[in-house]
């Protein structure tokens, strides 16, 4: 059975190197593409020529690129932690969100919307913490709840409910400033700097790491704290610390992005459609899938031929997602499993 | 005299009702002990105590000399093996997949598979008779065929103590009288092996101990052919029957005496 081995390591690279070739060419479309359109000639020129035009420069070094990146990395990151959610919850149509956590983080980020004088750096900041802590809270409720993992997803829905109606009250009593919080709400890419990925991947980095690490635990973990104790899993630890580690994660790029749906729950089940449930291909695959297909949401959102400019990206990802999505449902129907 | 596992007066409730009330075994290596009695006797609840699925009201379960307790999952896992009621369906896995999870004691921290593992894997299911098996998904599998993936996926984690409950279960008579063949031999090489059995005749035949179950209480425990008695049968299941030992293919009888009669208004299902 030696083959065997070979075989999974061999068809993972394969498809890694598959996807990151797709990944980059949409990397280096999205840094051509946009108001000014410039050839991949110009991109890499600018790249690598410090005496190449200002401008030129300026935009794909200062802009684009920091924006792909961060595009990329969100990306990323909502298909490694939807793939990690939906396990834990055990439930397929989990995504990273199911928390309580994404209406957290708007709420936190309208209250500093609406608060006079706090700085710009406070959005995100107080989108972080409001998602944490309704996920705290969403955690706290199950664990008195005691229902397992549908307590815990009829948990999130309560506390995220609460926090989308305390959102609409900041919403109505700050009328004039109603439209930017909105517009966080889509989410969008169009402020995002280095230093922004420099945070973010700071926060996501070793969150990830352990979430792949844990891959073949986390199998394990899908048939249930009973079985997984029994078969030497310290389950209720690695439950708490693969959902703290994927919402650290999620929060720290939706602190910045906004809230972008549908990306952490497609990604990960069109990976398993082709590679089946184990974890080790869906978490890798699912986060460059998803990393793909944010590329190539906000490359629609900047594209010329776009008539409205800057379109809300949730918007345009939910777009692609749901028609995907109602698919794999009516095809796969009682299949659609985890 | 040294006991592998010892259940020292364990009492289990559930909510207001006693589930288990003051229950003893002790058990060797090398001893398999079938636990038999009627359906919500327990015997279930009994395996998930030693398996530290059910923490028992009072009472203590001493394994190799330490109360359980005192292990980690990680430690215990090595110890003792249990195939558990209720495996949870709805995704789909391979079935070497299933049983390669037992040796997640083995091999903690290992990303891919070893060759080690997959041998392991191959040898469990081939044991089994269930070799075949190995690239199917579980899903697709029959009641008894799943039985034997799980019943691999516990011997795959090569524990001194293996728990098994109704390991024979939506087996047909061959597939049942091989695996008895493969715990009898498993416990001869030095293995303590706990089943729960609806199969009276398979506890006389292949179990070295007996312990009856009935309401939650031990009505009698020992050697099989000296507990099961025509007259201890008959009362705790409710059946008039004969057990009965036929020389010429040295196997067990259990002979219903009479039938039962059905009670209550039929006419209305009619």
């Amino acid at each position: 059975m030696n083959h065997r081995k070979k075989d999974k390591r061999l068809r993972l690279a394969l498809y890694i190197t598959t996807l990151s070739i797709f990944l980059s060419a949409a990397i280096i479309t999205s840094i051509t593409i946009g108001s000014l359109q410039l050839s991949p000639y110009a991109v890499f020129e600018s790249i690598i020529n410090p005496r190449s035009d200002a401008v030129t420069r300026s935009i794909v070094l200062g802009y684009r690129i920091p924006r792909v990146l961060f595009a990329s990395l969100t990306g990323f990151v909502l298909g490694v932690s939807g793939g990690v959610i939906q396990t834990l919850t055990r439930n397929p149509l989990s995504d990273p969100y199911i928390t309580g956590m994404s209406s957290g983080a708007a709420l936190g980020a309208a209250v500093a919307f609406v608060t006079p004088r706090f700085p710009y750096f406070a959005v995100p900041a107080m989108a972080f913490i409001g998602g944490l802590s309704m996920l705290l809270l969403t955690i706290f409720i199950s664990k008195k709840a005691g229902a397992g993992s549908m307590g815990f997803i009829l948990a999130g829905i309560a506390v995220g409910t609460f926090a989308s109606a305390l959102l609409m009250l900041v919403i109505s009593i700050s009328s004039e400033k109603a439209h930017g919080i909105l517009y966080w709400l889509f989410g969008s890419f169009s402020t995002s700097t280095w230093r922004d990925l420099q945070i973010v991947l700071a926060v996501s980095l070793p969150a990830l790491l352990f979430m792949l690490y844990n891959a073949r635990d986390l199998n394990i973990l899908l048939l249930g704290e009973e079985h997984a104790a029994q078969l030497g899993i310290d389950s209720k630890r690695l439950w708490l610390l693969m959902l703290l580690s994927s919402s650290l994660a999620v929060s720290s790029c939706v602190s910045f992005c906004g809230i972008i749906g549908f990306i952490g729950l497609v990604a990960p089940h069109m990976v398993r459609l082709i590679v089946g449930s184990d974890n080790r291909f869906v978490l890798p695959l699912g986060g460059f899938t998803g990393a793909l297909l944010m590329v190539i949401a906000d490359d629609i959102v900047r594209s010329p031929i776009n008539p409205i400019a800057e379109t809300p990206i949730g918007s345009v990802t939910s777009m692609i997602g749901v028609p995907f999505f109602v698919y794999l449902l009516i095809k796969r129907g009682k299949s659609f499993g985890i | 005299m040294v006991f592998n596992l010892v259940v020292d007066g364990i009492n289990v409730e559930f909510g207001s009702s006693r589930v288990l009330e003051n229950v003893e075994i002790a058990l060797r290596s090398g001893e398999v002990l079938a636990i038999i009695g009627p359906n919500g006797s327990g015997k279930t609840t009994l395996l998930k105590c030693i398996s530290k699925a059910i923490t028992p009201k009072s009472g203590e379960i001493i394994v190799y000399g330490r109360p359980i307790g005192e292990y980690s999952n990680s430690e215990y896992s090595k110890r003792v093996s249990a195939m558990l009621p209720q495996w949870p369906s709805g995704f789909s896995m391979k079935s070497y997949e299933i049983v390669l999870m037992g040796c997640r004691n083995q091999t903690k921290g290992i990303w891919w598979e070893g060759d080690r593992e997959l041998q392991i894997v191959s040898t469990a299911l081939e044991i089994l008779n269930a070799i075949d098996l190995y690239d199917k998904d579980f899903e697709t599998l029959s009641s008894g065929e799943q039985r034997k993936v799980l019943l691999a996926k516990s011997l795959a984690q090569r524990t001194g103590i293996i728990l098994l409950d109704e390991p024979v279960a939506y087996l047909d008579m061959k597939h049942k009288l091989e695996v008895m063949t493969v715990l009898r031999a498993l416990a001869d090489m030095g293995k303590t092996i706990l089943v729960t059995l609806h199969e009276i005749d398979l506890a006389l035949k292949y179990c070295d101990k007996v312990v009856i179950l009935s309401h939650g209480r031990v009505v009698a425990a020992g050697k099989p052919k000296q507990v099961i008695t025509s007259e201890l049968v008959s009362k705790v299941y409710g059946v008039e029957v004969a057990v009965k030992w036929d020389e010429e293919t040295d196997y067990p009888l259990i002979l219903p005496k009479k039938g039962q009669a059905v009670k209550g208004e039929l006419s209305c299902l009619i």
